[in-house]
Parts: structure tokens; C-alpha cells; sequence
């Protein structure tokens, strides 16, 4: 391994409270992050499903890729992954990334990820300083939120630290970095289906509830810092492509067509400039803030302020709990939501499903569900507090809410109908809807065809869905669909992969099953397994170069070749992640999944839509059009399935991956383990 | 540097302010300034006062407001001078709190080439030296370093921008040489040329200048680099534009 890569991965048991290692290499042909992950999983407890989500035999497996560490612009997530108790109605093995710092500290720490196994007796923390690892008591700090958990475990790991002063780990390991920590809140101690990992203020791992496993097995952080190098295959190359990228990036003192993208609106999305994740900052006065970065991000989504409320959170992180009247109650009421530990895209409908049972009668004081939270201050931040601390610490009807919007609705008898009617508006494995899936269909497939909510801004939808709603697109719908199949390599050429009408071309056709392969292989490769930030790429397009062409597909290699010393291409990658993916899937297999679970509710199919500007292509030309009132056909989803299946090597009657695409893939033991279940395609 | 053309820059370097820490080191009262100071051996202690060294041709200025945190300069210092990423050895640190305030949440801390190099002043083996032939850069010859961390308590910055590092198993003291050294990048660094922070920051937060900032106070080196086109993103010191934003979930029409 010349470089990007430690060597060796971090195996914790807390049921034995021992510490081991596993080495890297055996899983370089996986890349890293999620692919790893994947195949640790597999390795592990493969032969051991199904079991539930809070068995101890579960692991919380959390890796970094070869670009942690290093200043690959948009990388360094940190990719979670095990069995999800959110998800419904199986906790799929699931997967969930967050920003901020952690990886980095954990590759300058000199460890490609942490496996944690078993549970511990009695609560405890991982403490990660370099090579030394302790599984740490965590009396004091349990039942602390998140924030003041990260501040206290920066000061047992460096009760010298001072801000802004160098700091001695060890002979000869400096840092004036402060220690990076992920934790659960009290949502998570109290084993909440809705409990996210927090890192720093307002970076979470929200979906399928890994807070809920930290608390499962008495894990209440961990923390990690180093000092030690991250080895580079080829310096000058590396250096050479961070110049090269220079040209994607918003030019921060001379934008590119600055009164067209550079003053808001649909356009602070995808523009690429810094701050805009945080929507709370935007009555006068200001509140001066600071854009603020994750590690390498050239971008800086977020904002610290000068109040401090709302740091480092972003989109539905600033957004879920909405105090009428007041941006900076709706600040700190979200800080709240992170402050307990709560997943902000399952609060986002439990939170209104809430309100909808109230309306109806069916929830409140002395009613069929008996509540004492103040529903007659709706939009305050008393309400807005009550319910959260409820389901945080499982008080009340709060114990109920705390298993998640699904769980929920199944226990009070009301899920089939909620969720059909689309009252609960849940889409994919119990995870909330998100775009629409009769428009913008392949995250809706994207989506189905995985364990949770597709999550992946940047695939073609969203820029093209953005760019369209601006009212001054920079790109007609023809272009569009030219410059971004271009780099959909090795797809690229076929444009229909971004029509989106419901014509032969469009949304059920052979090209969109190719697109919906593309996003679920460059989903497992580049942002799995590389780390990207689901928010930058891919960059197929781009309005910050002249020709709007982005990065995609050239950039990645180009890192990946430099900080790894592999020379294989854009194609090869995503060929592993087809690898990846298909791993991914034979666990599901595993878990239980058959095609026929792989469908909508019924609303996704029956409810018209109301429409969303996207490049279609209609009576033989290409157009910007809504698609208002359109309904999913179900027979045709079933025979897009059916295709995509063939196109990705399993067996169209069941879904389940065949010999001959395992073997390919230097996967017969796989193959071995659905042979002897009775599931190999 | 020709000599000539450092004693034409005496009389403009006298006119400007040393800080209080500048002269408490460079006067010789070096024991009363802090603990680490007293500790320093007698045979490393500062040149008698008012000697003289010619001012650097080349400095670091940067705007703390401006900076995102991403750390970019703090890895690209550490791999063209070590071919590595590591932020332990970059020669610029930025160090951030995420819990803390707007500006208070984040120091920007590069080398600052001082008026009055006491890294350099301070070397009991001449391993830090003024690069005469560099526009007189002051840097630290790895070769000769002995690893005794006088510059390291010397530094009256805190924290202090000399860096411990370690090289081929001995450790070393460093500093910022305006990429002058730089194995793994092949661009001309120095006065006159590039640095590596200076190129890669997405933020054009960081600034090569010839003019010697003002040494003043600490904060001299801390300037505003932002335009016009910074203010209109809402951020910063700014309440009169207010950006277009995304409307207000959950009236996006079904995305965010």
C-alpha cells in the first residue's frame, strides 16, 4: 500500500474489552470507507444474520478513506455503518456519513476505521491518541448531551489543553488541534431509533439511528487525535491536481457571473460559494458569522456565528424545528434537537406526524394517545422543547415516538393507512420522502433499490432540478442533458439517462436503468468509499468554467491515482463499486430482501405531482417541463426492476445477486453463504 | 541580498514599532518575559540589544475572518516540504473551535518573518539563519539542527511558529521559508515567487506581501482581504445585504 492508507484498522470488543487491529490490505480491492466497511461486516457476522439492530453481535463500523486526511477537496466523511434501527420493516445494514474532522484525526492517528464489537457492561468511551487506544470509563459523562460531552472528553484526553497553544501527546507528538469526538446524546443512551452521532456542533450521521446502537452497547463516544503522517504515492501529482481543481471552485474575490449565481436564491445550492447551508442568518441585523469548512472542503457550507447558536449545521440540520417568529429560537431549538442527540430527517415528519394526530383528536390530554406536551403552543419553543426532550429521554408518549415515525404508527394501528395515504409521509424503508419520485425518478429508485433515503445531492437531479427552478437556468435542457451524460462515464453518450418525461426515453427506460446503476455504483465508490461530501460531488456541471463542464470523471482518478500510486480509471472504480454494491445487497439478501419488498407505498404511485422543472425530452425535443399530475405506473416500475436487475447481474425473479456476477467479482464466498440460505440468484 | 540594498532598508525598518514582545526578547530582558524563556540555556540567550538583522523581503498576511477552517494550507505546507499530509508538521497552523464564537472560534497562526528574528538570534548553532541570497527569509537548516528547542521557547508567538518535527528519526526544529525548500512542488518559492498556502487556500485568505506589516501590534499581520463580492454572501461584518435564500422548509415544492 504506497499510500492514502495507515495499514491497519481498529478492532475494539467492548463485551472483552479488548483491542485489536485488522489489517488494511486485506480489503484494499474494496478502496475503502463503505466498501471496507461492507466487507468487515461481512467477514464478521456475515454468516450470523439476521439479528436485530441492538443485539451485541451488531457492529458500528466507522471508516475512513485514502483521502482522509488529506486536502481532496470535498472528502473525509466519515462513513458509519452496521444494522439500522430506524429503517423498517428490517433494520437493513445501512449506512450513514458525516462531515467535520474526525477521519482526519483518526488517519493522523494511524487507523483506517474503527470496528466496534459487543457491548460493554457499564458505559464507557474510546479514547484514540495516536497508537495508544483505551477503552475509557464513561461515569460523568454519561447523560451528558452531546456538546458538553465532546467538551469534556477534549478535556480528559488533553487536560493541558489550551486553545491555541501546541500541545505534547507523546515524546516528540505535537498538535494544536483539539481532539475530534463523536457521540450520542441522551437520545441514543435511551437506545432511541432516531438517535444520530454528533461531531462537533452540528455534524451528524442522522440516518438509521447509530446513536440508538452507540447506546445499545454502552458507547458513549470516541474520540481520536494524531499527530502522525498520512503517506502520499506521488506528492507533485497530488499537489499538481489540488492547483488543477482550483478552476471548479468559486472564486471567493472574482466569481464568475457574480450577479447571476452569486447572490442566492435556488442558486446558493449549487453554486458552489461559501456559507448558505444555514438558512437562520437573514434578517437584519446580520449576525456576523464565520463560512466555515469541513476538513478540505473548498467550499464552507456552513457558518459559525458570532451568537455561537446554529454552528456547523446545515440544511435540515437548521430547518426540522421551526419557533414561528423568531430565527434565533429556531436556531437554538435546533441546536436542541442536536444538543439530545435526534436525527434531524426523522424528527423532520415524526414532529409533524405529531401535530397531524393532534389535529385529528387522536393525540393529546386525556386522548386515545394521553400526552401531556403543550399542544395548544404550537411554534413555540416551549412545544418545540417539551416534545424533543420527550422522545430524548423516552418520557411520556415520548417512549412510543422514540421508536421512530414507522414503529410509531405500526403501534398505534394506523401505519398501512398513514403511510399509503401518504398522511405519514415515509417513501423508502422508513426513511422520509424527499424528492419526488415520479419526477425525479432515479433517486427514487436509487432509493428503493438501497436501505434508506438516497441522500445524494449532487447526482444529476438536484443541480438540474435547482438550475431549472432558478428561472434562469445556464443551460438548456438540451445542453444539460449533453454535458451531464458526458461524464457518466462509462455510460457516457447515452443522454437519455436524464430524461425525465415518462415518453420511451424517459423514466422507466433502458437508459435511466443505466443512470440509476451509475449513481448506485459511484454512491458505493467515490462518496462510500472515497468519503466525498454527498453535497460536492459529482461535479459534472458546473456554472464556475466558461464551458460548464465540472470535474466528473477526470478529477477523481486523478486524486485517487496520487494519493494512492494505483493507476486504474474512472471506469475501473466504478466498477468496484458495482462490487460494493452488489456485497451490500447480498447482506440485505441475508437480512431478508426479496424484489417484492422493493416497492413504493401507495401514495409514491397513486398521488399526482405537483411537478418539478427537469430536462425531458418530448415530442422529439428536449425541454424544461414539470410533469404536473403525473402518477408512477406500477407495472412499468416493476418492469424497470426487472431490468435493472439483468443490467446489474441478479436474478430479475428474486433480486438476489447470481454465481456468475459474485464470481466476478472475486466473491464466491458470498456466493457460498446465499447458496447455502437458499438465496443466491 | 546585496548589502547596499538591506542598509537602504535600515532607516525605514527603524521607523516602524517593535510589539512589547519583540522588545522585551530582542533588549536582552529575555528571563522576565514567561517561564519558557527563563528555562532557555545561557549559551542560547538573544544577541546583546539593538543588533540589527536585515528585514525579511517577504511575509504572510491573512484574514482570520475570511478563513473557512478547512486546513488546505495547513496540508499543502506539510506535502511539498515532506511529501506527506500531516497538519503536525505544516509550518502554518490554524487552530478553531467549533463550539466558539464568530471571530473568536479561529486563530490563524503562520510564521510572521519577525523585524526582529529571535528564532534566528537565539540558535546556538546557527541552524536558523537569515537567507541573504533569498531576500532574507528566516530559516532553519535542518542539517544543522541540533534539536536543543531553543527557537521552539524562543518564539515569542503563541502558539510559537517554529515546529517540532521529526525527520529521519531525529528531532527537528522548522519554520515557514515562504516554500523556498519545497522537494515536492516544483515551483519557485521564496520573495518573488510562490506559496504553497498562499496558491491553494479556496478562500484567498492568505496574502504574500514585501512590505513588512505592522509590527505593532500582534493582530498586524491579521488584515481584511475581503471584497465586495464576500459581503454580498451575508456574512461578515455586513447588515445591509441580505442574500436571496431558499424558502423556508417545507415550502420548497418537494426538495430542499
Amino acid at each position: 500500500m504506497k499510500g492514502g492508507y495507515t495499514g491497519k484498522i481498529l478492532r475494539v470488543n467492548l463485551t472483552t474489552k479488548t483491542i485489536g487491529k485488522i489489517d488494511t490490505a486485506k480489503y484494499e480491492e474494496f478502496g475503502g470507507g463503505h466498501g471496507i466497511g461492507s466487507a468487515v461486516f461481512f467477514d464478521l457476522v456475515g454468516d450470523q444474520l439476521p439479528f436485530e439492530a441492538f443485539d451485541p453481535r451488531n457492529l458500528i463500523i466507522m471508516m475512513a478513506s485514502p483521502f482522509s486526511g488529506t486536502f481532496m477537496p470535498g472528502s473525509g466523511r466519515c462513513e458509519v455503518q452496521g444494522l439500522g434501527p430506524m429503517l423498517y420493516p428490517v433494520e437493513w445494514f445501512g449506512h450513514s456519513n458525516f462531515g467535520g474532522r474526525f477521519t482526519a484525526q483518526l488517519k493522523f492517528a494511524g487507523w483506517d476505521g474503527i470496528v466496534v464489537e459487543g457491548a460493554s457492561d457499564d458505559p464507557v468511551w474510546i479514547n484514540i491518541v495516536n497508537d495508544k487506544v483505551r477503552i475509557e470509563s464513561a461515569k460523568g459523562i454519561w447523560g451528558m448531551d452531546t456538546w458538553d460531552t465532546q467538551e469534556e472528553i477534549s478535556r480528559r484526553v488533553i487536560p493541558s489543553l489550551k486553545y491555541g497553544e501546541w500541545a505534547g501527546l507523546a515524546e516528540d507528538c505535537y498538535t494544536t488541534q483539539v481532539p475530534a469526538v463523536v457521540c450520542c446524546g441522551p437520545a441514543g443512551e435511551n437506545k432511541s431509533r432516531l438517535g444520530c452521532l454528533l461531531h462537533g456542533p452540528g455534524s451528524q450521521a442522522a440516518l438509521c439511528g447509530f446513536g440508538g446502537v452507540f447506546g445499545s452497547k454502552n458507547l458513549k463516544a470516541i474520540s481520536a487525535i494524531g499527530t502522525q503522517d498520512v503517506p502520499i504515492a506521488d506528492p507533485k501529482a497530488l499537489m499538481a491536481a489540488r492547483l488543477w481543481f482550483r478552476q471548479f471552485q468559486w472564486n471567493v474575490d472574482n466569481p464568475r457571473e457574480a450577479e447571476r449565481f452569486g447572490v442566492g436564491g435556488p442558486y446558493s445550492l449549487i453554486s458552489g460559494r461559501p456559507s448558505g447551508g444555514n438558512v437562520l442568518n437573514r434578517e437584519l441585523p446580520l449576525t456576523p458569522a464565520r463560512a466555515a469548512a469541513c476538513a478540505s472542503c473548498p467550499r464552507g457550507c456552513r457558518m459559525r456565528l458570532a451568537t455561537g447558536d446554529s454552528n456547523e449545521s446545515v440544511c435540515a440540520g437548521t430547518m426540522v424545528v421551526n419557533v414561528q417568529g423568531s430565527l434565533k429560537f429556531t436556531r437554538q431549538g435546533n441546536d436542541l434537537m442536536q444538543r439530545y442527540g435526534l436525527g434531524h430527517w426523522q424528527l423532520m415528519p415524526l414532529m409533524s406526524y405529531v401535530e397531524t394526530l393532534a389535529k385529528e383528536g387522536v393525540l393529546g390530554r386525556g386522548k386515545q394517545i394521553d400526552t401531556n406536551l403543550p399542544l395548544n403552543q404550537p411554534g413555540t419553543f416551549a412545544y418545540a422543547e417539551a416534545l424533543i426532550r420527550q422522545i430524548a429521554m423516552r418520557e411520556g408518549v415520548g417512549n412510543d415516538l422514540a421508536e421512530g415515525c414507522a414503529r410509531f404508527a405500526q403501534k398505534i394501528g394506523r401505519y398501512d393507512k398513514d403511510v399509503n395515504s401518504g398522511v405519514l409521509s415515509l417513501a423508502y424503508w422508513g426513511t422520509a420522502n424527499h424528492y419526488d419520485p415520479a419526477i425525479e425518478a432515479e433517486w427514487g429508485f436509487g432509493s428503493l433499490l438501497g436501505e434508506r433515503d438516497l441522500m445524494l445531492h449532487m447526482m444529476s437531479n438536484y443541480p438540474l432540478h435547482w438550475m431549472a427552478w432558478s428561472g434562469d437556468p445556464y443551460l438548456s435542457a438540451e445542453e444539460a442533458a449533453k454535458l451531464y451524460t458526458d461524464a457518466m462515464v462509462p455510460y457516457n453518450g447515452d443522454v437519455f439517462m436524464v430524461d425525465h418525461s415518462d415518453g420511451p426515453t424517459g423514466i422507466y427506460s433502458d437508459s435511466k436503468v443505466k443512470q440509476v446503476a451509475w449513481i448506485k455504483h459511484y454512491e458505493k465508490f467515490w462518496v462510500g468509499a472515497g468519503g466525498f461530501c454527498g453535497w460536492r460531488w459529482p461535479m459534472c456541471i458546473t456554472n464556475n468554467t466558461a464551458d460548464r463542464r465540472g470535474p466528473t470523471p477526470e478529477a477523481e482518478p486523478r486524486f485517487w491515482n496520487a494519493v494512492t500510486g494505483n493507476n486504474l480509471t474512472f471506469a475501473d472504480y466504478m466498477e468496484i463499486g458495482h462490487k460494493i454494491y452488489t456485497l451490500d445487497r447480498s447482506i440485505w439478501v441475508l437480512q431478508g430482501r426479496h424484489r417484492d419488498m422493493e416497492v413504493f407505498p401507495d401514495y409514491i404511485y397513486d398521488r399526482p405531482s405537483v411537478g418539478h422543472d427537469m430536462p425531458m425530452y418530448i415530442d422529439g425535443k428536449w425541454k424544461y417541463d414539470k410533469g404536473v399530475g403525473r402518477t408512477l405506473d406500477r407495472k412499468k416500475v416493476e418492469e424497470f426492476k426487472t431490468k435493472f436487475y439483468k443490467f446489474e447481474g441478479y436474478n430479475p425473479d428474486n433480486g438476489y445477486p447470481t454465481r456468475e456476477t459474485l464470481e466476478k467479482m472475486n466473491l464466491s464466498r458470498v456466493a457460498d453463504l446465499l447458496k447455502s440460505r437458499n438465496r443466491l440468484g | 541580498m546585496p548589502a547596499q540594498k538591506d542598509a537602504g532598508n535600515k532607516e525605514a525598518a527603524a521607523g516602524k514599532r517593535l510589539t512589547r514582545r519583540d522588545f522585551l526578547v530582542a533588549g536582552g530582558t529575555v528571563a522576565a518575559v514567561d517561564a519558557l524563556i527563563a528555562a532557555t540555556p545561557a549559551s542560547a540567550i538573544a544577541p546583546a540589544a539593538g543588533t540589527e538583522v536585515p528585514e525579511s523581503r517577504g511575509y504572510l498576511v491573512y484574514d482570520s475572518r475570511k478563513c473557512t477552517g478547512c486546513t488546505t494550507c495547513m496540508l499543502s505546507c506539510s506535502l511539498v516540504h515532506y511529501g506527506v499530509q500531516n497538519l503536525s508538521r505544516a509550518r502554518i497552523q490554524i487552530i478553531q473551535d467549533s463550539f466558539g464564537k464568530f471571530p473568536n472560534d479561529l486563530k490563524m497562526a503562520p510564521c510572521r518573518q519577525c523585524k526582529a528574528p529571535v528564532c534566528v538570534q537565539s540558535c546556538p548553532v546557527g541552524a536558523a539563519f537569515i537567507d541573504t541570497t533569498n531576500g532574507n527569509v528566516r530559516r532553519i537548516d535542518s542539517s544543522k539542527c541540533i534539536g536543543c528547542r531553543t527557537c521552539i521557547k524562543m518564539c515569542p508567538q503563541q502558539p510559537h511558529r517554529t515546529v517540532w518535527v521529526v525527520i529521519d528519526g531525529q528531532g527537528k526544529s522548522s519554520k515557514c521559508d515562504l516554500c523556498i525548500d519545497t522537494p515536492y512542488w516544483e515551483e519557485k518559492g521564496g520573495p518573488g515567487g510562490k506559496q504553497a498556502c498562499v496558491e491553494t487556500c479556496p478562500m484567498m485568505a492568505i496574502k504574500f506581501v514585501s512590505e513588512m506589516p505592522d509590527q505593532e501590534e500582534t493582530d498586524g499581520y491579521d488584515v481584511n482581504l475581503r471584497n465586495d463580492h464576500w459581503l454580498n454572501l451575508g456574512l461578515v461584518d455586513n447588515s445591509t445585504v441580505v442574500p436571496k435564500q431558499m424558502p423556508a422548509w417545507p415550502d420548497m415544492g418537494g426538495g430542499e
